[in-house]
């Protein structure tokens, strides 16, 4: 076994197992995913669970294939079993000598995450699921199972899916498998049922008996008394006498004596210490432990928890690319397509060539688009890119084109201006932007990245495109 | 046939009229003098201050209007669930908005919970209350009177249905006078169609309720508010503590309220339908029980009021008076008369008795169509019963007088309403015991 170790200050080390070089986080270490994408693999020091949760969460909600595809290995010394984790990872091993055994599950995985193919989409959903088949065929795997899991939002975790969503969205993880499923990546069975708040689609929720006008829980039960002799019926304390503790009738003043002789108990009345209302039956409210609404049963959300499996269409969707999903979003009007972009790029670089003038292309780039669509869904993330798009295209010239390389990132055009007039141009615009979302978009934060590339006509497309787009997926 | 006819011509054509009061004096005395001369006297008299009060009537209405006070509308009842649907949806009708409706189930054992449940989580009735064991309907009414908000106090029976201002109306007459304690609806009947039997009970009730009370209240002696739609001050009946046990507890509440000085109204503008029952072998198990509360609550219960006591009412006196020399002495008396004219009258007795029914029927159509004419709403066609008013003879004055005489035989002789299944035995052993 070849072992070369390879200091890199507090982010992780080097692994060279083989013809593979392994990044190797130690337990509690900072870290930075990043890193992965030139390494084969990550061995995580599995001591503290959360730690390790966290990283291996980091890894897989990553939108670069050249991170979330590559495989986790945990290095442990016990056999204990951490579900969520278990998933997550795909294998353990007890010491770093044992690495080598792993090598052909990383040549294979290495090898299908070659076969795929990525066709950039400006949905949010066609992403996802892009990646979740990805992650299945590189693995040769073809169920997406639930797990229960205490800290999921909705008691239900898909780890491979789930860990791209904050825990107030995951209800969304359940919308991506559903749109998934319309589209036939995936077929389904029924696992369970859970009931989600319908304001937050938390469920985590808390049941109680509740009282039918105010919904207060602090109520106080009483006994009613029928007083056979003169028909009288109230709560026991009513006949409650102050002086002796014995009970009374208010109505004929009789003592009563003998429950069945001369008074029974036909029923039980309850009284609410928050509004006085006596009744007999509590409604049941489920209070969201989440958002703090408080709402009857009748109200939540019945949502299904199914088992997924990925199809034959899912399958050669992984290789041969994902087209469009139901929830696709259409082009933005006042965009062009990537390919266009690419070919005019092209031209531009023949033009240049001739009359050796000054081009450029940028980048806007969303730094946190996972986090900001799955906090949208679909519509909102139509929204919000048309309001972006005709923001840019307020502060370019008409003859400059916009398109999207992904959802996360805009590209355009500023031709026959200087570069020094071209960042400024750019700069200023993620200002504007921010300014259009805090009027549209309630506690929406947006992290812009902006990249100015001037062309060069020595330099083909496929190399400025490189340039420009490094690190943004 | 023939000679019948010839033999009665023969006994019209010879008869005097110091022989015709002779034989006739029952009807003369008690019947044409009460039912009929002072009832239209008085219906007239009723009618006139009806029309004198119009201002203050409707400034009364002004006033319910704008105090606008929370009313409790209590519906004791078992195995009443089929019918609570539409009855709430007929409350829901009515002009009079600012309503609670209590619905307590007394030890149903059909669907009624569900129902009352359901109907109470679609925020259709206020409150359902269930007693698991049945308590009897005094039991019934008194729990939802315990939780009843209202400043009024309306008892309904679940069967029954109202015209859609019958609340507002009800109500108007304690604005009309502070002192008004309780108001009784009028209660006309639904399926006059169904049977002869249910027919001839419209037509009963329209003479005794809708004329009959409506006399009795101005002459300030009505005494019954009806179980099927009352109305009542709430601070009286907490006053009393609701009601007693029955069966007859309507009448007796009445009583009560009227004993602690307050006056009774009768509302002849609010309606109620009820169905009535629909054969005579039901009609009797009815009256048997109705007519033996007569002897229970007037003769027993309350028989202070006939006598001279600090507690000394002149008009409970006559109300409990009338009511006891009409329905009890009188029918008692109707025998004597009987016995007399088979005694005496023997050879002429199928005369006689041709006659009465003449007389009895002749009153019957010129009352029936007169006091149409005082009706202010009518829920079925007058016209319909003119064919069926001759029956009303052999209905009213022997079917209905062998019923109540039964009834207070076993009433005066063997106490039976205490052994009524109407009411449960529990709670009818401690009644009898103290003899209420």
């Amino acid at each position: 076994m070849k072992r070369s170790t390879t200091n890199i200050g507090e982010i992780g080390t080097t692994i060279e197992v083989g013809d593979y070089n392994f990044l190797f986080i130690r337990n509690m270490s900072a870290t930075a995913v990043e890193e992965l994408q030139h390494h084969a693999a990550v061995v995580i020091e599995a001591v503290n669970q959360d730690y390790v949760r966290m990283v291996a969460t980091s890894i897989r909600a990553n939108p670069s294939p050249d991170i979330y595809l590559k495989p986790i290995f945990l290095l442990k010394k016990d056999a204990s079993e951490t579900p969520l984790i278990d998933v997550l990872a795909d294998d353990s091993v007890k010491n770093l000598s044992e690495l080598e055994s792993l090598l052909p599950l990383v040549g294979r995985i290495a090898s299908r995450s070659q076969e795929l193919t990525f066709i950039n989409s400006i949905s949010f959903e066609a992403q996802l699921i892009t990646k979740i088949i990805s992650l299945l065929y590189v693995r040769e795997l073809k169920v997406i199972e639930p797990v229960p899991y205490t800290y999921s939002n909705i008691c239900y975790y898909y780890p491979l899916l789930s860990v791209n969503f904050d825990h107030v969205d995951e209800y969304m993880a359940l919308e991506i498998l559903n749109i998934g499923e319309e589209d036939g990546i995936f077929r389904s069975e029924f696992v369970d049922r859970v009931y989600l708040c319908s304001t937050c689609s938390s469920g985590h929720l808390s049941y109680r008996e509740v009282c039918p006008k105010c919904s207060s829980s602090d109520t106080t039960p009483d006994d009613v008394i029928h007083h056979f002799p003169c028909g009288y019926v109230g709560p026991m304390k009513d006949f409650s006498n102050q002086i002796d503790d014995k009970l009374d009738c208010p109505k004929c003043n009789k003592r009563l004596r003998h429950i069945g002789v001369d008074y029974d108990k036909p029923s039980i009345i309850h009284e609410c210490n928050n509004c006085n209302h006596s009744f007999q039956d509590f409604y049941v409210n489920a209070k969201c432990l989440s958002c703090g609404d408080d709402r009857s049963v009748e109200t939540l959300k019945a949502t299904d928890i199914r088992r997924y499996h990925l199809t034959k269409k899912g399958e050669l969707s992984a290789v041969k690319g994902l087209i469009t999903t139901t929830k696709d979003i259409d082009e933005v009007i006042g965009t062009i397509k990537f390919d266009t972009f690419k070919t005019m790029l092209k031209y531009e670089i023949e033009r240049l060539k001739q009359t050796e003038g000054s081009s450029n292309i940028c980048a806007i780039h969303i730094t946190n688009s996972s986090h900001v669509y799955s906090r949208l869904g679909s519509e909102l993330q139509r929204g919000l890119l048309k309001d972006l798009v005709t923001v840019i295209r307020g502060n370019i010239r008409t003859a400059d084109v916009i398109a999207f390389q992904s959802s996360s990132t805009i590209v355009l055009s500023m031709s026959d201006l200087p570069a020094k007039i071209g960042k400024r141009i750019l700069n200023a615009i993620p200002e504007l932007l921010h300014d259009l979302i805090k009027t549209r978009f309630d506690d929406l934060d947006v992290h812009f990245e902006c990249r100015l590339v001037q062309l060069d006509y020595t330099k083909s497309d496929e190399v400025h495109l490189q340039e420009l787009l490094e690190g943004y997926f | 046939m023939e000679e019948l006819l010839d033999n009665y011509i023969r006994f019209l054509y010879t008869l005097t009229p110091k022989h015709f009061f002779e034989m006739f004096w029952f009807y003369f005395v008690f019947e044409f003098i009460r039912y009929f001369l002072l009832e239209f006297f008085v219906l007239n008299l009723a009618k006139v201050k009806q029309w004198v009060d119009r201002p203050k009537r409707e400034d009364a209405r002004r006033r319910l209007f704008i105090e606008n006070p929370l009313v409790s509308i209590l519906i004791p009842g078992k195995n009443e669930g089929k019918h609570i649907y539409k009855l709430v949806n007929s409350l829901r009708e009515q002009t009079y908005k600012n309503i609670e409706i209590i619905v307590v189930d007394d030890g149903s054992d059909d669907d009624t919970p569900t129902i009352g449940r359901s109907l109470e989580n679609a925020r259709l009735i206020t409150k359902f209350l269930r007693n698991d064991v049945r308590g009897g309907k005094a039991s019934a009414a008194n729990m939802a009177l315990r939780f009843a908000k209202g400043k009024y106090i309306i008892h309904l029976d679940a069967d029954c249905s109202y015209d859609l201002d019958a609340m507002e109306n009800i109500l108007i007459p304690f604005f009309m006078d502070e002192n008004v304690g309780g108001v009784g609806g009028n209660v006309s009947v639904r399926n006059h169609k169904e049977s002869l039997v249910t027919t001839l009970q419209a037509i009963e009730y329209f003479n005794t309720i809708t004329t009959g009370r409506t006399v009795t209240s101005y002459l300030g002696i009505y005494r019954i508010i009806s179980g099927a739609f009352g109305a009542f001050r709430a601070d009286v009946l907490h006053q009393l503590k609701g009601w007693d046990i029955g069966p007859g507890l309507d009448g007796d509440i009445t009583v009560k309220i009227r004993k602690k000085g307050y006056k009774i109204k009768f509302a002849q503008d609010a309606n109620c339908l009820t169905s009535v029952p629909n054969t005579f072998k039901k009609l009797i198990k009815q009256r048997l029980r109705w007519d033996k509360s007569l002897v229970r609550f007037r003769m027993r219960k309350h028989k202070d009021v006939l006598f001279p006591n600090h507690s000394f009412r002149f008009l409970n006196f006559i109300s409990a008076f009338e009511n006891i020399l009409y329905n009890v002495v009188l029918n008692f008396k109707w025998y004597v008369y009987l016995t007399i004219m088979l005694t005496f009258y023997r050879p002429l007795f199928v005369n006689i008795f041709i006659t009465n029914v003449l007389l009895y029927t002749a009153t019957n159509y010129v009352k029936f169509i007169m006091y149409s004419l005082y009706r202010p709403k009518a829920h079925a066609s007058m016209s319909y019963f003119l064919v069926y008013l001759p029956c009303m003879v052999f209905y009213y004055g022997i079917y209905l007088r062998v019923v109540r005489t039964i009834a207070y035989l076993q009433e005066l002789l063997f106490k039976k309403s205490y052994q009524d299944p109407w009411n449960p035995p529990k709670t009818s052993i401690h009644a009898r015991y103290l003899g209420i």
